[in-house]
C-alpha cells in the first residue's frame, strides 16, 4: 500500500472507531425520522384516555348532535346546573352552551378542570361549527343547499410542469425542504469535519508525532492522506445516514400512513382521481411521490455525496493549513476567521437562493467554489439544468486541487515552526517559497 | 569511508545564524556523538540532515552522493520530543510507523514481537498509548525508529527520562545496532553515556563545529601531562622531589594507612623513567597512571573557550 494509503487508513480507522461516531452515526437518521414520525406517533399513542365533558345547551339543539370521539365523551344532563356541575371532580370540564348560540357564536365556554391541549378545543370548536352551519343552512328553508355549498368548495391542487424539462417537478414546498436539508447538512458537514482536520493537526503538531513521521514521509502525504481519509470518514456516515433513512423509513411510513391514504395517492399519481377527488392533500400526495421516486433521490444523493466530498477537501486544506500555523487551539481563532466565513456566507446565500432558484445571485454563488457545494446542492432540488451541476462540480474540483497544493506548502513550512504565530503576511511568503 | 559527509553548512533564520560553515564526516558503522550546549544547533543539525529544513548553503552527502529524498528512508529519527498517537493502542501504532517506513503488516507484525519480548513490554500492546510511562513510550518509540534497520539511525537525547537500568538496556541495544552494521548519531550533552559508547564526536557551540575527532584521540590530546600517583610511605619526601623535578598539583595523604595520592606535572628536563626509579627508593609505588580527562571537562573547556 502506498504511503498515503497508509495515512488514509488510519485517520478512517482511527475516527470510525471511535464510539462517539457510531453513536452519532446510528442515533442521528432514529432521531431526525423521530421527529418527522413524532406527531402521528403521539396522535397513535398519546392521549388515548377519553375525557368526560358534561354539556350544559341552554340552546337545546347543539348536545344532541355532539359527537364523542376517541378524545372526548360528551356527557349530556340537561337538568345540571352550571354550579353544581362544576363542583364535579371527576369530570374534565364542563361546556355551557348559551341559548342564542346559533344566533350568537360566542356564547359557549370550556370549563376545564385541568389544562387542556389545543388539539381538544378544536376538535370541540370544529364540531360546533359544523353544527352551526347545518342548523344555519336549514334555517335557509333552501332545499339541498348543504349539497350545493359542497359542489362549490374547492380545493386547488396546482401541479408545476416544467415545459423545458418535459417532465413533473417537485412542488416548491418540497424543494424548499430537501434544499434547505441538503445546503443545513454540507455546511455543518464542512464545519464540524472541517474543524475536525484542523484540531488533529495542531495536535500532531504538538505531540511531535510529524517529527517522527516526516523521516518516513513526506509532508504532502501526510496533509494529503489526512484530509482524504476524514473526507472518506464523513462519506460514510452520511451513506449509513442515507440508508438509514430510506430504510427506516420504507419499512416504517407505509405503517404509519393508512392503507386508504396511500390508495388514494397512488390512484392520484397514476391520474385516475385529482387530489380532491381522493380527499387528500395535494402537499402530501407529492411528498410521497418524492419519497418513493428512487431514481431522482438516488442521483440527488449521488450529487450530495459529490459536492460533500468536493466542499470537504476543498475547505479542509484550508483549515489543515491554519492547524499547521499554529500551536494551539487558542491560536487558530484568528486564523480560522477568514475560513469559516466563506462557508456562513454559503448558508446565507442558500437561503436566499428559495426565492429565485435562478437569480443571477444564486447562480454565481453556486459557481464559486467558496459557496458552491453549499449554495449549489440547496438549488438542486429545484431542477436546475445539468450543465449548471456539472460545470460547479468542475469548478470546485479543479480549485480544490489547487487548494491543496496551496495549503501543502503552508503545511510543509508551518508544521516544523514552533512559537511565534505568523502573519498572513508570512504565510503568502510561506506559499511562494519552493 | 564516510557514511554522510556534512559540508559547510549555514543555515541562517531571520534572527539568527543556527549553523554557520558546519562540516563533518562521518564514519560508517560508528556511534558519532554530536554534542554542544542547548541552543548550539544540534537540533538544526539533524533537521537539515533528514531534510526537514533546506540548508542555506553547503551540501550533505550520504553514501558518497548528493542526499536525495529518498535516502530519508534509510535514516531512522528518534527526536528528543517523543511524538506518538496518544489515542491509539500500542501495537497498531507501532505497525502503522512500521508500514510508513515500508515494511509489510506481517513482516512488522514479526520483527515488533521480537522487540517487544527484547524490551519485556509484550503485555502492553492492547495498551493505549495515553497509559504508558514516560520511559514506557520512550522505549516505543525507539523500536519504531530501528524497526526498519536503517542504515544511519539518529537519537536526540535518547537516554532522557531513562532510569539507570532501562538506560543501560538502551545502551547496549545502541552498540549491539552498530555491531549489526548501523551507523548511530546520537545528539546530547549527557557526557558520561558519551564516554562509554560514542567512537566520535563532533562539539558544535554558537553554530559552529569547534571540535572533531575520535574519543581516545580527543582525551589524550586535552591530556596536559598530568599523572596521578598513589603509593604508600613518607609523602613529603615525595613530593619534595617532584617538586625539584616539576610541579606538583595536588597532594591527599592517605589516613590510617591507605595509599596517599599526588597530582604532578614534569618539567620538560626529566623523563618519566628518572621520576619513577627516583620515587622508588624513597615510597612504595601502588599505582602511576596519566590523567585523562573526561568528556565533560573537555566539554567545558571547550565551550568557554579556553582551549
Amino acid at each position: 500500500m502506498s504511503k498515503v494509503g497508509i495515512i488514509i487508513s488510519r485517520e478512517y480507522n482511527e475516527r470510525v472507531r471511535k464510539k462517539s461516531f457510531i453513536i452519532t452515526t446510528l442515533l442521528m437518521p432514529i432521531l431526525i425520522l423521530g421527529l418527522m414520525a413524532a406527531p402521528t406517533l403521539i396522535m397513535l399513542f398519546g392521549g388515548s384516555e377519553q375525557k368526560d365533558i358534561l354539556v350544559i345547551d341552554q340552546s337545546g339543539i347543539v348536545a344532541e348532535q355532539l359527537q364523542s370521539n376517541d378524545e372526548i365523551h360528551y356527557i349530556v344532563e340537561q337538568e345540571a346546573s352550571l354550579d353544581e356541575s362544576l363542583k364535579r371532580e371527576e369530570l374534565f370540564g364542563v361546556l355551557w352552551i348559551g341559548e342564542n348560540f346559533i344566533e350568537n357564536n360566542s356564547l359557549c365556554k370550556l370549563y376545564a378542570n385541568s389544562s387542556t391541549s389545543i388539539t381538544l378545543e378544536e376538535s370541540i370548536a370544529s364540531q360546533l361549527e359544523e353544527i352551526v352551519e347545518a342548523e344555519r343552512i336549514k334555517s335557509e328553508g333552501i332545499e339541498g343547499l348543504s349539497e350545493i355549498i359542497n359542489r362549490i368548495d374547492a380545493n386547488v391542487a396546482m401541479t408545476t410542469i416544467r415545459n423545458d424539462l418535459g417532465e413533473e417537478s417537485f412542488s416548491s414546498g418540497i424543494s424548499y425542504a430537501l434544499g434547505l436539508g441538503f445546503g443545513m447538512l454540507l455546511y455543518m458537514f464542512i464545519l464540524i469535519y472541517g474543524s475536525m482536520v484542523m484540531t488533529s493537526v495542531i495536535e500532531e503538531k504538538g505531540s511531535r508525532v510529524l517529527d517522527v513521521m516526516v523521516s518516513s514521509v513526506k509532508p504532502f502525504q501526510l496533509l494529503l492522506g489526512k484530509i482524504l481519509g476524514v473526507a472518506a470518514v464523513a462519506a460514510t456516515q452520511v451513506i449509513i445516514w442515507g440508508i438509514l433513512v430510506v430504510g427506516i423509513g420504507s419499512a416504517v411510513l407505509p405503517e404509519l400512513i393508512p392503507e386508504q391514504t396511500m390508495q388514494s395517492v397512488e390512484a392520484v399519481q397514476s391520474g385516475a382521481m385529482t387530489a380532491d377527488q381522493a380527499g387528500v392533500d395535494a402537499d402530501m400526495v407529492s411528498a410521497i411521490a418524492v419519497a418513493t421516486d428512487v431514481g431522482s433521490l438516488l442521483m440527488m444523493f449521488v450529487y450530495l455525496l459529490l459536492f460533500l466530498v468536493g466542499g470537504f477537501l476543498f475547505y479542509a486544506s484550508l483549515f489543515a493549513a491554519v492547524g499547521s500555523a499554529v500551536d494551539s487551539v487558542q491560536d487558530s481563532q484568528q486564523l480560522q476567521t477568514p475560513v469559516t466565513l466563506p462557508i456562513i456566507l454559503a448558508i446565507i446565500l442558500a437561503m436566499s437562493v428559495f426565492n429565485d432558484p435562478n437569480s443571477s445571485l444564486a447562480f454565481w454563488g453556486s459557481m464559486i467554489p467558496f459557496t458552491s457545494p453549499v449554495v449549489m446542492m440547496a438549488r438542486i432540488p429545484f431542477e436546475i439544468p445539468t450543465w449548471e451541476i456539472i460545470t460547479s462540480l468542475c469548478v470546485l474540483y479543479v480549485s480544490t486541487v489547487c487548494m491543496v497544493w496551496v495549503a501543502g506548502k503552508i503545511y510543509r513550512i508551518g508544521v516544523f515552526m514552533h512559537g511565534k504565530k505568523p502573519s498572513f503576511k508570512e504565510l503568502l511568503r510561506w506559499i511562494r517559497s519552493n | 569511508m564516510s557514511i554522510l559527509q556534512v559540508k559547510n553548512i549555514t543555515k541562517r533564520y531571520t534572527e539568527h545564524t543556527a549553523l554557520s560553515d558546519v562540516s563533518l564526516s562521518i564514519p560508517k558503522g560508528s556511534v558519532y556523538g554530536l554534542l554542544g550546549p542547548n541552543g548550539a544547533g544540534k537540533t538544526t543539525l539533524i533537521r537539515v540532515i533528514t531534510r526537514i529544513t533546506m540548508p542555506d548553503q553547503g551540501s550533505i552527502l550520504f553514501d558518497g552522493r548528493p542526499i536525495t529524498d529518498n535516502d530519508i528512508y534509510n535514516i531512522g529519527y528518534l527526536p528528543e520530543e517523543r511524538g506518538l498517537y496518544k489515542k491509539m493502542k500500542v501495537g497498531e501504532q507501532a505497525i502503522f510507523f512500521a508500514r510508513l517506513k515500508g515494511l509489510s503488516r506481517k513482516e512488522a507484525i514479526a520483527r515488533l514481537k521480537e522487540w517487544f519480548i527484547r524490551f519485556g513490554i509484550q503485555d502492553w500492546w492492547e495498551r493505549k498509548v495515553e497509559d504508558l510511562s514516560k520511559g514506557m513510550a520512550q522505549k516505543l518509540q525507539f523500536i519504531t525508529t530501528v524497526l526498519h534497520r536503517p542504515k544511519l539511525l539518529i537519537f536526540d537525547e535518547p537516554f532522557s527520562g531513562f532510569d539507570p537500568i532501562n538506560a543501560n538496556l538502551l545502551k547496549q541495544e545502541i552498540l549491539r545496532l552498530r555491531d549489526e552494521g548501523a551507523t548511530v548519531i546520537f545528539s546530547t550533552h549527557n557526557m558520561s553515556s558519551v564516554e562509554e559508547i560514542c567512537d566520535h564526536i563532533t562539539l558544535i557551540n554558537r553554530s559552529r563545529n569547534i571540535l572533531s575527532g575520535s574519543v581516545s584521540e580527543l582525551r589524550h590530546r586535552f591530556g596536559d601531562d598530568i599523572y596521578a600517583l598513589t603509593f604508600a610511605g613518607q609523602s613529603q619526601s615525595v613530593k619534595e622531589l617532584l617538586e625539584s623535578m616539576g610541579e606538583v598539583l595536588s597532594l591527599s595523604e592517605g589516613e590510617a594507612g591507605a595509599p596517599s595520592e599526588l597530582r604532578f606535572r614534569l618539567n620538560a628536563r626529566h623523563t618519566m623513567r628518572e621520576a619513577i626509579s627516583a620515587i622508588n627508593e624513597r615510597v612504595e609505588i601502588r599505582s602511576l597512571s596519566e590523567v585523562i580527562p573526561s568528556m565533560n571537562d573537555i566539554f567545558i573547556r571547550a565551550v568557554e573557550g579556553t582551549l
